[in-house]
Parts: C-alpha cells; sequence; structure tokens
C-alpha cells in the first residue's frame, strides 16, 4: 500500500517539476501587460504608446558585467584582489584617479603645492563632498583614512602605500597637510588607491583586529556608484549615486557577475544575459568577431600584463639561510641566458600562444608604462646560429654526442627543470614551443605544470627551480617591478630570480628619490638596460586585453584611448544605454 | 533491544570516524607545499613584514602543535609549548565550541560561509538526485520487465551512454544549447537585480537557473541508477517466489511492486547512499561550469588561496555528509532486511 502511494508521490512530482520547467517561458501570459516583463533578458523596446499610468517608476538601466574574478573583501584595508580594487574605485574617492592614459589627475583634490625641499605637500579638497549616508565629506576624513592606513601594518598593501608619510594634519575643512619623511616621485600613483574612508564609521573599529575583522558589508564611500548588494563570489551590485561631485553615471545600476567559466563567459555576452566582458579567452575572439550587436576590442590593459621567463640566478654566497637553491649552475652564466634569448622566436609564441593579441616583449617594463618603457632597447633576435656560436665559443660542448650540451667542465648537462603554475592559461603551449626551439642549441628541458602555491614555495626565496614560466601585472610606477630585481629582495621572496647586481641597486635608489620626471626616466631606462644585457628575465610578450561589449545595450563606451578597460571608473561613467 | 545495540554500534563507529577526520583535515593541508600568506598573490608590495603580520592575524605565527613550528617545511620547535597555545588545539577547541574559525580569504565566519553554499549545493543536488532516483528506478524496473526488447535495449544503451559522459563536456554542451534555443540563464542561482513582482517570480527565475545544471546532474548519475536497478530486478525476478506470485495469478504491477520492487531496494540504498554522501562535494563539475555559488565552488576557491578555515570545514562537513549517509543506509538495511541486523549481533 506505501509502495503505492510512494509511486503517485513520484509521478506527481516529475509532473509537477516538468510544468514547472515549461511553465517558465509561458510566463509573459496575456494577463501581464508586456512590458513588465522582468524575466525576459532580451532588450525590450519600450513600447511606443504611453502606458496609461505608470504605477511604477520607470525600469531602471542595468548594466551588466560578467568576469571572471570577484573582491575576496569589500574592507579596502585586507583586500588582496584586483577586482576589490575595481570596486574601491567606483565606491570611494580618493585625492587623485588615473586616466585611461595611465596618468593620474585630481579626484578630490583641487590643487596642491610643495614645499621647496618636496616633502610637505598642501592640498586643496573640494568641499560640500557627500558620503553615500549624507554625512559631510571633509580634511579630517582624508587625515583619519591616512592615519588609519598607516597605524595597521596588518593592512598588507594601504599600509605600504603610507611608508614614507610622516604625519597629515587638517587645518581646515578643505585643507590636508602630509609631510613625508622623504620625497616620494610619482606620489599620486600612491595617493591614487588610498581611498577616503568615513571617520563616523570607520572610528568604531579603528583599533587592532577590530579593523581588520571589519567587513564593511555598508561600504560607505563618496564615489560616482554606491553599493546596493554584495555575495562574495558571486556578484557586486552598485548603483550610481546621483550627488556625486563630478560625472554623474548615465546608468542607474551596474552589475559585476562572476562567472568561473570562461565560455559561459562568453556565451553570457552572445545570448545578452550580460551586456559588457571585461575579460575572455582569446580562443573566442574568431566567434565573437562575427557576432550580431557584438564589439570586441582589444589594447593595451590598465595594467600591463607581462609573460616572463625566469631563470633561478642565485648564487651561492646570496643563497637566503634555509634555502635550496638548488638551480642549474649554467644558468648562473649570462651567456646561457643570452643564449637561450637568442633561441626563443617571441613572433612566433605570440601568433600561437595569443592568437596574436600580443606584442613582443623586452624586460618587465612593459609597454604599457609609457614614458617609463625604454623603447630603445635592441632585442635579441631569434638566431639559432648567433645561441650556438655563443655556447661554443664560452665551452658548451656536448662531449657525449647525446644532442645535449655539457658545461664547459663537461660533466653537467643542460637539463633544465621547466616549470609553470597550474592556473596558466599561456604556459603549457608556450613551454612547448620555447621547449621545441631551445633544443636546437642543445637544451634539454623537463616540463612540468606546479600549484601556483606549490610553485611559490619553490620558487622564492627557496630557490629550489631552474627555470619558471610567470607573470606580472604592473603597478602604474615603475618602482614596482624593478624592485623585483633588487640583491635586498632575495630574501623576502620578491626576488624571484636571485638576481644580484650593485650597479642595478644603486640605481634604484636613485629613481626612488628623483623628483625630476626627465631625469627619473632616464635613470628607469638604464636600468632596462642592464636587465636586458644581464637577461634577468626572458619576457617572451605582452599580452593586450580583449574585451567585448553589446552595441545593442550601452553606447559611449571609451576605446580609444591608450589604455583599454571598459571596467574603469571613467567608462562607466560615460556609458548610457542605447535608446 | 537488539535494535538499540546495533544503533548504539554504527553510532560508535561513525563518531570514530568523525573524529579521525577531524584531526586529518588539519594536518592534510598544512603538509600541502604553499604558504596562506602568499598564496593567490605574488606581489612586491606585499612585503615581508605584510606577509608575518598576515600570519600573525591567521594565526599561522603559532607552532602547528608541540615540537613542530611547521609540517612543510618541516621545522622542528619547541615541545614544552603549551598545548593550547598550538594551532592545532586551538582549531580543536574551536570546534568543541562549535566554531569553524574565520576565513583568511574573506575575513568572514567559516560557518556563515560554508552554510549558504550548502544551502545552494543541497537545492541543486537534492533535486537532481531525486529525479535520477526516480527515473533511475522507474526505467531500471522498466527495462527489467521488458528484457529482451527494444525498450530494454534503448534503456541500456542511453544508460551506459548517459553514465559515461564526461560531466564537464556534458555541461558546457547543455549550457551552450539551453542558452542559445531556450534563452536559459548560463550562470548563478538567480538574476540578480530583478524586480520581482511576487515569492513566485522569485521561485520561478531560480528554477530556469536550476534548469540546466539540475539536467547534467541528473543525466550523468541516472545512468548509474537504472544498471543497477535493471540488473537486479532482473535477479529477483528469476527467483522461486516470483513465479510463485505469478502462479497465485497477481497482474504483473503487482508483482513487480509487491515483490520484486522492494527487494531490488537493497543495492539501490547502498548506492544511492553513498553517492548522496560524495554529491554535496561531487558537484564542483557542475557548478563551475555554471557558476553555481555551492559547497564545490567554495572548495575549489578555498584551495587555490590555502585557506586553512575553509577547507577545513568544508571537508569536515563533507565527511560528516558521507558518514552520516552511511549510518542512514545501515538503519535502512536493517529495515529492508532484517537479517542483516541480527548478523551483525552475532
Amino acid at each position: 500500500m506505501s509502495t503505492y502511494r510512494w509511486l503517485i508521490v513520484y509521478f506527481l512530482a516529475i509532473t509537477l517539476l516538468t510544468s514547472a520547467c515549461s511553465g517558465g517561458k509561458k510566463i509573459p501570459a496575456p494577463t501581464k501587460p508586456p512590458d513588465q516583463g522582468q524575466s525576459n533578458p532580451t532588450p525590450v523596446a519600450s513600447s511606443p504608446t504611453p502606458t496609461p499610468k505608470p504605477t511604477t517608476a520607470p525600469k531602471p538601466s542595468i548594466l551588466r558585467i560578467g568576469r571572471a574574478g570577484s573582491p575576496d573583501t569589500l574592507n579596502p584595508g585586507t583586500a588582496l584582489l584586483s577586482e576589490a580594487w575595481v570596486t574601491f574605485e567606483l565606491v570611494y574617492s580618493a585625492l587623485y584617479v588615473q586616466k585611461l592614459d595611465g596618468t593620474f589627475t585630481f579626484d578630490l583634490a583641487t590643487g596642491v603645492t610643495a614645499s621647496p625641499d618636496n616633502k610637505v605637500l598642501t592640498y586643496k579638497i573640494r568641499s560640500g563632498v557627500k558620503f553615500h549616508d549624507g554625512t559631510p565629506l571633509t580634511a579630517k576624513d582624508v587625515v583619519f583614512s591616512y592615519n588609519l592606513y598607516k597605524a595597521h601594518d596588518d593592512f598588507p598593501y594601504m599600509n605600504g602605500y603610507t611608508k614614507y608619510f610622516d604625519k597629515v594634519e587638517a587645518p581646515d575643512d578643505t585643507t590636508v597637510v602630509l609631510t613625508l619623511t622623504t620625497p616620494v616621485p610619482n606620489i599620486e600613483s600612491q595617493l591614487g588607491y588610498l581611498f577616503i574612508l568615513p571617520e563616523h564609521i570607520w572610528s568604531k573599529v579603528a583599533d587592532g583586529k577590530a579593523a581588520t575583522d571589519f567587513q564593511n558589508s555598508d561600504m560607505i564611500g563618496s564615489g560616482p556608484f554606491k553599493l546596493v548588494e554584495y555575495k562574495q563570489n558571486e556578484f557586486v551590485h552598485l548603483a550610481k549615486n546621483p550627488d556625486y561631485y563630478g560625472t554623474v553615471p548615465k546608468v542607474d545600476e551596474v552589475i559585476f557577475q562572476k562567472f568561473e567559466n570562461k565560455d559561459a563567459l562568453v556565451q553570457a555576452l552572445k545570448t545578452g544575459q550580460v551586456d559588457m566582458i571585461a575579460e575572455m579567452p582569446n580562443t573566442a575572439v574568431a566567434t565573437l568577431k562575427n557576432e550580431k550587436n557584438v564589439k570586441l576590442v582589444t589594447g593595451a590593459p590598465l595594467s600591463p600584463d607581462i609573460t616572463d621567463i625566469i631563470f633561478d640566478q642565485v648564487s651561492p654566497q646570496d643563497c637566503p639561510q634555509g634555502s635550496k637553491c638548488s638551480g642549474h649552475p649554467a644558468l648562473r652564466d649570462r651567456t646561457v641566458r643570452q643564449a637561450l634569448s637568442y633561441a626563443t622566436n617571441k613572433q612566433e609564441l605570440i601568433d600561437i600562444v595569443l592568437l596574436g593579441l600580443g606584442t613582443p616583449g623586452l624586460t618587465l617594463i612593459a609597454d604599457g608604462m609609457g614614458m617609463w618603457f625604454n623603447n630603445t632597447i635592441k632585442d635579441y633576435s631569434f638566431d639559432i646560429t648567433e645561441a650556438n656560436k655563443l655556447l661554443d665559443d664560452a665551452g658548451y660542448k656536448d662531449v657525449n654526442n647525446d644532442g645535449v650540451r655539457e658545461m664547459p667542465d663537461g660533466k653537467n648537462s643542460l637539463i633544465f627543470r621547466l616549470n609553470w603554475p597550474s592556473d596558466s592559461t599561456v604556459a603549457p603551449r608556450l613551454a612547448e614551443l620555447v621547449s621545441k626551439t631551445w633544443a636546437q642549441i642543445g637544451v634539454k628541458t623537463l616540463p612540468q605544470a606546479v600549484d601556483p602555491d606549490a610553485l611559490t614555495a619553490q620558487c622564492c626565496p627557496a630557490f629550489d627551480y631552474d627555470i619558471i614560466i610567470w607573470g606580472w601585472g604592473s603597478d602604474p610606477d615603475p618602482s614596482f617591478l624593478l624592485r623585483v630585481m633588487l640583491t635586498s629582495e632575495i630574501p623576502t621572496g620578491s626576488s624571484e630570480s636571485g638576481y644580484a647586481n650593485p650597479v642595478y641597486d644603486q640605481l634604484f635608489d636613485e629613481q626612488s628619490k628623483e623628483m625630476d620626471p626627465a631625469k627619473r626616466q632616464a635613470l628607469v631606462w638604464q636600468m632596462q638596460e642592464i636587465v636586458q644585457t644581464d637577461v634577468v628575465y626572458l619576457v617572451p610578450f605582452y599580452s593586450q586585453a580583449v574585451q567585448a561589449y553589446r552595441t545593442d545595450r550601452f553606447k559611449g563606451w571609451i576605446t580609444d584611448q591608450p589604455k583599454l578597460a571598459l571596467d574603469h571608473v571613467i567608462n562607466l561613467q560615460a556609458v548610457e544605454p542605447v535608446q | 533491544m537488539k535494535r538499540l545495540f546495533y544503533l548504539l554500534n554504527r553510532l560508535k563507529w561513525a563518531l570514530i570516524s568523525i573524529i579521525f577526520v577531524i584531526v586529518l583535515n588539519f594536518f592534510l593541508f598544512r603538509v600541502l607545499p604553499g604558504d596562506p600568506a602568499r598564496a593567490g598573490v605574488r606581489d612586491p608590495r606585499l612585503t615581508a613584514e605584510a606577509q608575518q603580520a598576515l600570519r600573525v592575524r591567521y594565526g599561522l605565527d603559532k607552532p602547528v602543535i608541540n615540537c613542530f613550528t611547521s609540517l612543510n617545511p618541516l621545522k622542528l620547535g619547541n615541545c614544552l609549548e603549551n598545548p593550547l597555545d598550538t594551532q592545532f588545539f586551538i582549531y580543536v577547541g574551536n570546534l568543541l565550541h562549535g566554531e569553524l574559525g574565520t576565513s583568511y580569504q574573506t575575513g568572514r565566519p567559516v560557518a556563515a560561509m560554508l552554510g549558504q553554499a550548502l544551502l545552494n549545493t543541497v537545492l541543486l543536488i537534492g533535486i537532481a538526485q531525486i529525479i535520477s532516483i526516480l527515473l533511475g528506478i522507474i526505467l531500471g524496473l522498466l527495462a527489467a520487465w521488458k528484457s529482451h526488447t527494444a525498450i530494454d535495449f534503448g534503456v541500456l544503451v542511453a544508460s551506459l551512454v548517459a553514465w559515461s559522459l564526461p560531466t564537464f563536456w556534458l555541461g558546457i554542451m547543455l549550457l551552450f544549447g539551453g542558452s542559445t534555443w531556450l534563452n536559459l540563464p548560463v550562470m548563478g542561482k538567480m538574476t540578480v537585480g530583478a524586480d520581482f513582482t511576487s515569492g513566485f517570480a522569485m521561485a520561478l527565475d531560480v528554477a530556469q537557473h536550476l534548469l540546466l545544471p539540475t539536467l547534467t546532474f541528473t543525466i550523468v548519475v541516472m545512468g548509474e541508477y537504472m544498471l543497477v536497478m535493471r540488473s537486479t530486478v532482473l535477479e529477483v525476478l528469476s527467483e522461486d517466489y516470483i513465479l510463485t506470485a505469478k502462479a497465485k495469478g497477481l497482474s504483473t504491477f503487482q508483482i513487480l511492486k509487491d515483490h520484486a520492487l522492494r527487494n531490488a531496494l537493497l543495492p539501490m540504498v547502498t548506492i544511492i547512499a553513498l553517492n548522496l554522501g560524495f554529491t554535496v562535494a561531487g558537484a564542483i563539475q557542475i557548478e563551475s561550469v555554471f557558476s553555481w555559488p555551492g559547497l564545490g565552488l567554495a572548495i575549489f576557491e578555498s584551495v587555490g588561496r590555502r585557506d586553512y578555515p575553509v577547507l577545513q570545514g568544508a571537508f569536515l562537513l563533507i565527511a560528516f555528509s558521507v558518514i552520516s549517509a552511511n549510518l542512514i543506509a545501515d538503519l535502512l538495511y536493517s529495515y529492508l532486511d532484517p537479517r542483516i541486523q541480527a548478523e551483525s549481533n552475532e
């Protein structure tokens, strides 16, 4: 009897479910006016006949953005991921904001005067600015925020930006006096990320663990957008701030959605479920190019995207305590690294690995770095003969005739471990291709993908590797990546290569104090020449940003600037709904 | 009384397993190479001091356990440390207070993070399991009853194909098809920012989002159920008591319902129990294709970041669900087949 009842329940459940599923498509039933069908994701042109009694407000324009990441937290103090910083730039104000040509311009600040020694900077800030909750933003909030960042060495990044702050004061509501311990060139690129937090909220959690534990789930800022809702690893829902002091966004709401799967991301754009995608696999470019109502754009990314091949060149005397330093001794010889450079066909790598969407790489300072990129450097052309000659002359001969050269002492064969992080999409093909050309000069590789975190442990400061394919995203200021080649960074783990050169270290010091941009540029260029000659890194290419948007939904995207970032605050302020 | 003993005996083993898992979970992740203070973030701005501050914040500055400062790289340390001030006993102490800790990555309590994720996974997997169990049983029964006919052959081939389909691939295919032709959503649990006019509209939106992942999961799991059901029923149908039932003049439906089904359910309970436990975690592939914010995704994210508290919590949850599903299966056995209970008590 009971089994019989169960069977009936089964069938009922199935019929219910199937009817519910098919019912989904039939929902715009005649009982509902068509212009209220909220569930329909395709754009519905508003009906030309005016609705007699608009009981509800006009439908807000919602811009949906698909991307593969999501903020780790809304707390600017503890955030580590770039998606969090994209959100902060939309919701908070800072004294400066980065433009799409890579330079910085005033945001909250309206002017600055510097003392003759460049140590005291007096900023005038806008008056009448209000936080999203209506509280006025004054110079006191700026002082509070800077002091908060300065006081918390458990804020991984923010604390670093305040490293040279001596004191911050607010003589009145619109003046901020920032005193530095030493002059800092290009300080706008640091102040641009020091977001102004409301004192009346953060002062309650300013001390100790309270600040790092603070979820900041209301995220009260003063930027062009305010937070509506945030679900970690799912979405960030923002609405425009109608009281914003600058350009008020033309869209009503912006929703960032996180896709785990990049093919699904592309499909969502094709079917109109999102209006713009901030990233995509290069393999999708061909299909999206011919897609109706989709515009594909490529260009230099806001933050340069560098792919690099790292050689373990730490010398035994520089090996940090407790590190393995098991790198192949031949890689400490610059000639070998130069030969490997000659034996690398960068154009082929770009064409095959990036499907053409990249530019040949030189050093860690990428072509997207504007004036800091040294465009006079001569690269190692692809020349197998020259590479072979270099190795022959230096005494690397194939003693035992197995196709692999030995070191001049005749013992160590040039067999290198070649590793890359397993989440890299470019590295497997890249490893395969360089191994092929390197084999032509008698160098053998042992390629293997490694879990990214395990690779970090292997890399630095352990130096338990030979060659790693990895990459960097760069900050706007060149100091960021020039720093990783410093001798002093070998024990900290920031130096991946173990490169040590006192001349380079000296130049780094000089450029980090040089206030004259032209003189600083000369120093930075000279440093690039040194690391290019020494082949600290072999940089196969700089990748381009590939983004796409639907032309039938929003217009006004800024794509003609030196940098391409459709999800940047300037773009989201500019776009407006089609119609 | 016998039943009570049996139950207590089973409970004892379940408890021992869970304690074992608690200990193993803790050490498993710490033996892996990697450092939560640097995982996922390679950045020269993250100075050595900043990394150390992170370690202090995460509680990783304390020794793992007495005599061991860290397990990978293996570093020996002070054995006379106050045991309660080591990572292991802080973890166990928190667990005894019912606390799973705080996520390194998000700073949120693990229990809250996993609770929401678990609900989402249960919604997806629960529906898919119910549908696939029902369809599996019905189709398996049908195939066995109509054995060696076109229906049987069709069911057999279909279930073999379904069972061997790679989940990931099937998911992507359904995603492309479903979104192109039926305009179904490709990601997430519901339309963010939609202004739902009623609870029904919202449920409908969730149902639309559920459709593709559920279908994928159902297809992949159902094949196994069908095959097992078919072969068991075939076996049962060859028994003498079925012949007797036929001789008594019972209808085919009655024979299947009263005699074949219940006897054939025993092996089904085993697989279902095993599957139910594992599918809490086994949905990783489907959740990542459809960006479904479930437990599988939470684990996936946390592995990359070495978010120990979330991983420990999630693995404990999975172990707990596997163990309790098995416990329930054991108990169901004794209900379905009283002989088992008698045997286990000698």
